[in-house]
């Protein structure tokens, strides 16, 4: 193993390359385009095949073709460009065609700016596309927790033949810090993959990978099939992280940069006397609901922390059920919460304040 | 530090090295012992991180920043203001200047050419061997030469700054000065220095007395970092 110090953003190109991505098709955007730079140089040193489209709609349709042929592919974009790809997304899901899909989280909407921001939340786990779907979304907090997300990214795609997303935003895109490589790679085992389309090998019927579902009974039988692998993906692969939660009476929680955040705020608070925790979810979808019902328990109120005006909130309410209060503190457009008014608001609430 | 300094520093290496906290504490070294200093951002490629985010900060403490105008500071464009020509030509004082990384960044320096002559300025190539790129001499080499040839200038010496973020150890640094300097024999360029985070600069001065070292105060901040904004 070697200590290297890498940027968020070129940690996804790196740990795409170790999970035995060799296809990667993207369209430069700021504050993500470091890891297309990065691909740029590294793709060719192991053959893989770096592609520059001419959008981001052409970047997602040869994620089609790449995956549909059975090979492990990516591409990447900050907000903007995700919408442009949703269309695709759907297609993609509809086929159920593993890939790896990352959104590099900007200030919007609409052109918005290049700061960092979480206003993508309800696109990455309600489905920002057309049509009944989910997908996985991942979101790791630090640059190490990037690396080995990529390739759990890239397994969950296989595994369940669906499309993964993994978000970030700006500053965990830019950001560096240490990570651990290992000096030999040794490329993962790949699924067989018998539905591609990659030659007929022997056989006599084709494989076709296709999204048009013209017959109603067959486009429902693909509805209820992708909704009992979401079932079996919501029971095994929920992922998050509880901090200090144990006592905790006040638990704040957010994904990603706002989770560094509300992390630093609760080991302030808790220099004060304050009984602080956290809750990080790692997957935003599956969401982990059962954390949060388990923590009102004990708990006596909660705070949700996010670079938007009030998205995951949502998700936490349901999940607490209305067992106890949650609040709600944001920042948004490109703004980053400050962590000592986030420490200002445990306080405020602590005290009785709403 | 004792080394001695052109008119003209200017400050490139591969993206990420820590050409901007060199840059920043490079500037307020000079400024400290009484010299009139410019501070240039000639960063057009990364949008975070970069000298102007440190502007009022640095204002504050007398050193003058020469960026884009208030609206454009966040954009996202490669703006570059008529003031940097007089800041590389000023009669007076120092030029520092910070450079965008590798071989694009550069091209921003190579419009400058025709005002940099061979005895005011020294370009240095900043080095963190902890970086994926720039780990061996052949790494090195290939960004080096890249920026050369889209700026159209010769580096003059290396600056040693390996280090692995807020997680850097005396070892680290130690291991990273070796390398660098190997690295700057067989290129045959001087060692101009090394960086250091200020706490572990007492000793690295106890094992390597005769390196210049450069104490660095980091100004480029996470928000976790910055933490409760006490003083």
């Amino acid at each position: 193993m070697s200590k290297v110090l890498m940027k968020g953003n070129e940690a996804i190109g790196e740990g795409a390359i170790r999970a035995g991505c060799r296809h990667f098709f993207g369209y430069p955007i700021t504050p993500q385009s470091e890891l297309p730079h990065y691909l740029a140089k590294r793709m060719p040193e192991v053959g893989g095949v770096f592609l520059q489209a001419e959008s981001e709609t052409s970047s997602i349709n040869m994620v089609y073709g790449a995956a549909g042929a059975g090979f492990r592919t990516m591409t990447s974009s900050s907000s903007p460009g995700l919408s442009l790809m949703q269309e695709g997304i759907s297609y993609l899901v509809g086929a159920e065609l593993p890939c790896v899909v990352v959104n590099v989280m900007r200030g919007g909407p609409g052109l918005g700016n290049i700061a960092p921001a979480q206003g993508d939340y309800f696109q990455a786990v309600k489905g920002g596309g057309h049509g009944d779907y989910k997908l996985v979304v991942l979101a790791p907090a630090s640059v190490q927790e990037i690396i080995d997300m990529m390739q759990v990214a890239f397994d969950l795609a296989d595994q369940y033949r669906t499309p993964v997303m993994l978000v970030g935003d700006g500053i965990l895109g830019q950001m560096m810090e240490p990570v651990e490589l290992a000096d030999e790679v040794t490329l993962p085992e790949v699924p067989a993959k018998p539905w591609a389309a990659s030659g007929l090998k022997g056989r006599k019927k084709p494989n076709i990978v296709n999204s048009l579902y013209i017959v109603p009974e067959d486009c429902e039988e693909l509805n209820q099939r992708l909704f009992a692998k979401y079932d079996v993906i919501a029971a095994q692969e929920t992922r998050w992280e509880e901090y200090r939660l144990e006592d905790a009476e006040i638990v704040l929680t957010g994904f990603g940069t706002a989770a560094r955040i509300a992390k630093s705020v609760v080991d302030k608070a808790r220099s004060e006397g304050i009984k602080a925790g956290l809750i990080r979810p790692i997957t935003l979808w599956p969401f982990p609901s059962e954390v949060y019902a388990k923590a009102a328990a004990h708990a006596n109120k909660f705070l949700c922390v996010e670079m938007s005006m009030g998205q995951m909130v949502e998700d936490v309410r349901l999940a607490v059920n209305g067992k106890k209060p949650v609040h709600f503190y944001g920042r948004s457009g490109g703004m980053v919460p400050l962590a000592k008014d986030v420490l200002a608001e445990v306080k405020k609430l602590m005290a009785g304040g709403e | 530090m004792k080394i001695n300094i052109k008119p003209v520093t200017i400050f490139t290496a591969n993206l990420g090295s820590g050409k901007t906290e060199i840059s920043i504490n490079f500037s307020r070294m000079l400024q400290q012992r009484g010299d009139k200093v410019s501070l240039v951002d000639l960063d057009i490629i990364n949008p975070y991180f970069r000298t102007r985010l440190a502007k009022d900060n640095l204002a504050s403490q007398g050193l003058k920043v020469i960026c884009p105008p208030g609206h454009l500071v966040n954009a996202d464009v490669p703006a570059l203001t008529p003031a940097i020509r007089g800041a590389l030509q000023a009669s007076e004082g120092y030029c520092v200047c910070d450079v965008g990384g590798d071989d694009v960044g550069a091209i921003a320096l190579g419009a400058y050419r025709p005002y940099l002559t061979e005895d005011r300025f020294d370009l240095y190539f900043v080095v963190n061997t902890c970086r994926p790129f720039t780990r061996d001499l052949a790494g090195v080499c290939k960004i080096m030469g890249d920026i050369e040839k889209n700026s159209r200038l010769k580096v003059t010496g290396l600056v040693s700054n390996t280090n692995l973020g807020r997680h850097t150890d005396l070892q680290i640094m130690l291991e990273g000065y070796t390398k660098v300097s190997q690295i700057a024999e067989q290129l045959e360029l001087p060692m101009a220095f090394m960086a250091s985070p200020q706490e572990l600069v007492p000793q690295i001065k106890t094992i390597l007395p005769e390196v210049p070292v450069l104490p660095l105060e980091f100004y480029m901040k996470t928000p976790w970092e910055e933490a409760f904004g006490e003083e």
